[in-house]
């Protein structure tokens, strides 16, 4: 390899710079100006004293920051994405307005995600597409009735049960009864239940939206009808009925005889009888459009069930030596992720040491 | 007169020198070297051995020229042009200033990095070991900066003209 001898490069390099001419008296004016007092120093040295702008360590913190950050986030937002479902309260879509379906209807009758809607051909149920229904008086009386069929995961029957129990008790409702049923076929395996909710009736289309977060809904029934007429007429009859009562009460304090007081008393006894069944269907009216009634049905899919085959000799080697491999992989895998994560952190932080030093160290010179 | 004020006044020569042969420019070197001597002056708190002070003073001055390279690098490239050569001498290539002329030449063309240890190491005279504390790097750093320096020099093509058995030496490698 071909270098350039030292010694010609010494010689010239002195010839160069001695060929410079330098004033001794240059120095004796640097110490001067460094010696006086900073307030009386001349603007060109107090350049060089004053601090230099640190906008080169705040843009190599503020890129450490970014590169944290953008390893950070998206392993942070994994975490919430991976933990279980807040309540769904809080999560619950805005809730439709009274008497109206939960998902809206293509032509064809089939929702957008392809969840299948049957609406009743009873005038009952209301329309899809009512967003302009009327806003309902505290007087009138609304009972709602509805259905939802709910495929959650596997496992998950147990779990939807009790979430659906907290969505009922948590505003005053109740879990109106409940059936569960476990058990294995051929081949398969299979859980379903049966949770009638009753709600007050203000909270029935939300429980509606929030029961529907549960899982995949594969079929949704509400019907929602104005008894109001249905409660006054019952009411009205009532009243007829008990002046109709105080008039005979009072034609039997007036009765002298035995055949006129039998059969004065025979008529109150049917008045009395019409006024107490009026007022039990009066109580059940009042308890239907109180409380509305939502019957979810969950399943879970059917799950295959493998037989157990005992394995022997070379084959549970075989499946043995494959699972350990798998599971190690596996451990790897799930190491590998907050390994990198510590080691970018780690460079990251060893850079901004190293900067940090340096920029000191050349702040000392 | 403090020791430092002593050193300050006999480096300053050798410093200007030092800082024109990095910079290529002798008004560049003495604003530089001011401002080194300035800033050492102001951090003489820093100097704790006596021994280091050499290193330490070229350390200043050589950091104080990578930030003149580093923010004024088009007024430098504009006057990187190391004055003072002399045209009738300049006729005559076989004379030394001609030849010093031709390694000026060479050396403007390296990389700052590159200049800089060949200035500190064969105009300075700082071994490899001061090179290091001046620079802030590792012996290891500068001892192979100072071979590509020599190579790189030694395949430029102003030194390539000359006699290369003067200016040049076959080094057996590995």
């Amino acid at each position: 390899m071909t270098m350039i001898d030292e010694e010609v490069l010494t010689r010239a390099l002195h010839d160069a710079a001695d060929r410079v001419d330098v004033s001794e008296d240059a120095v004796k004016h640097i110490l001067a100006e460094a010696q006086v007092d900073p307030a009386t120093r001349s603007r060109r040295v107090r350049e060089y004293f004053a601090e230099r702008p640190r906008g080169r360590t705040v843009l190599v913190a503020a890129a450490c920051l970014v590169v944290v950050g953008a390893i950070a986030l998206p392993l942070l937002r994994s975490e919430v994405v991976g933990r279980p479902r807040p309540t769904p309260a809080s999560t619950a879509a805005p809730a439709p307005p009274l008497g109206t379906v939960g998902l809206s209807v293509s032509p064809n009758g089939v929702a957008p995600n392809g969840t299948a809607i049957s609406t009743p051909a009873s005038g009952k149920s209301l329309h899809a597409t009512s967003s302009t229904a009327p806003a309902i008086a505290t007087s009138q009386k609304i009972e709602s009735t509805g259905t939802v069929n709910l495929t959650v995961h596997r496992n998950g029957v147990a779990g939807a049960i009790t979430k659906l129990t907290e969505l009922a008790t948590s505003d005053g409702g109740f879990v109106d009864s409940t059936e569960a049923r476990v058990g294995t076929q051929t081949l398969s395996s299979f859980a379903n239940a049966t949770v009638v909710l009753q709600v007050p009736q203000r909270r029935f289309t939300s429980l509606v939206g929030q029961v529907q977060l549960l899982g995949r809904a594969t079929r949704i029934i509400t019907s929602s009808s104005n008894v109001t007429g249905q409660y006054v007429n019952l009411q009205a009859r009532i009243s007829e009925l008990e002046v109709s009562l105080a008039q005979y009460e009072r034609i039997m304090a007036r009765a002298t005889t035995i055949g006129g007081i039998l059969a004065v008393q025979a008529q109150i006894d049917a008045l009395q009888s019409q006024i107490e069944q009026y007022q039990g269907a009066l109580k059940v009216l009042g308890n239907e459009t109180t409380f509305g009634a939502l019957t979810v049905n969950i399943a879970q899919p059917h799950l295959h069930v493998v037989p157990l085959r005992r394995r022997t000799g070379f084959d549970k080697a075989w499946h043995d030596s494959v699972s350990g491999f798998v599971a190690g992989f596996e451990w790897l895998v799930r190491l590998a992720g907050p390994t990198l994560f510590a080691v970018l952190l780690l460079a990251a932080l060893w850079l901004l040491g190293r900067y940090s030093r340096r920029a000191l160290l050349r702040r000392r010179m | 007169m403090s020791d430092l004020e002593a050193s300050l006044a006999d480096g300053y020569r050798q410093s200007v020198r030092t800082a024109y042969l990095i910079l290529g420019n002798r008004l560049d070197a003495e604003d530089a070297v001011q401002e080194a001597f300035l800033r050492a002056w102001k951090f003489r708190d820093s100097l704790q051995k006596q021994s280091s002070l050499r290193p330490w003073l070229y350390r200043v001055v050589v950091n104080t020229c990578y930030s003149k390279l580093r923010h004024e690098t088009p007024r430098r490239e504009r006057q990187c042009e190391f004055e003072g050569l002399d045209d009738q001498v300049l006729s005559d290539p076989s004379s030394r200033v001609a030849l010093s002329h031709d390694v000026l030449d060479a050396l403007r063309d390296l990389p700052a990095d590159l200049r800089v240890v060949v200035v500190l190491r064969y105009y300075a005279d700082l071994s490899e070991r001061d090179i290091a504390l001046a620079i802030g790097r590792k012996p290891g750093t500068v001892k192979s900066r100072l071979h590509e320096a020599r190579r790189r020099l030694a395949q430029h093509r102003s030194l390539r003209t000359e006699a290369s058995g003067e200016l040049t030496r076959e080094v057996v490698t590995g």
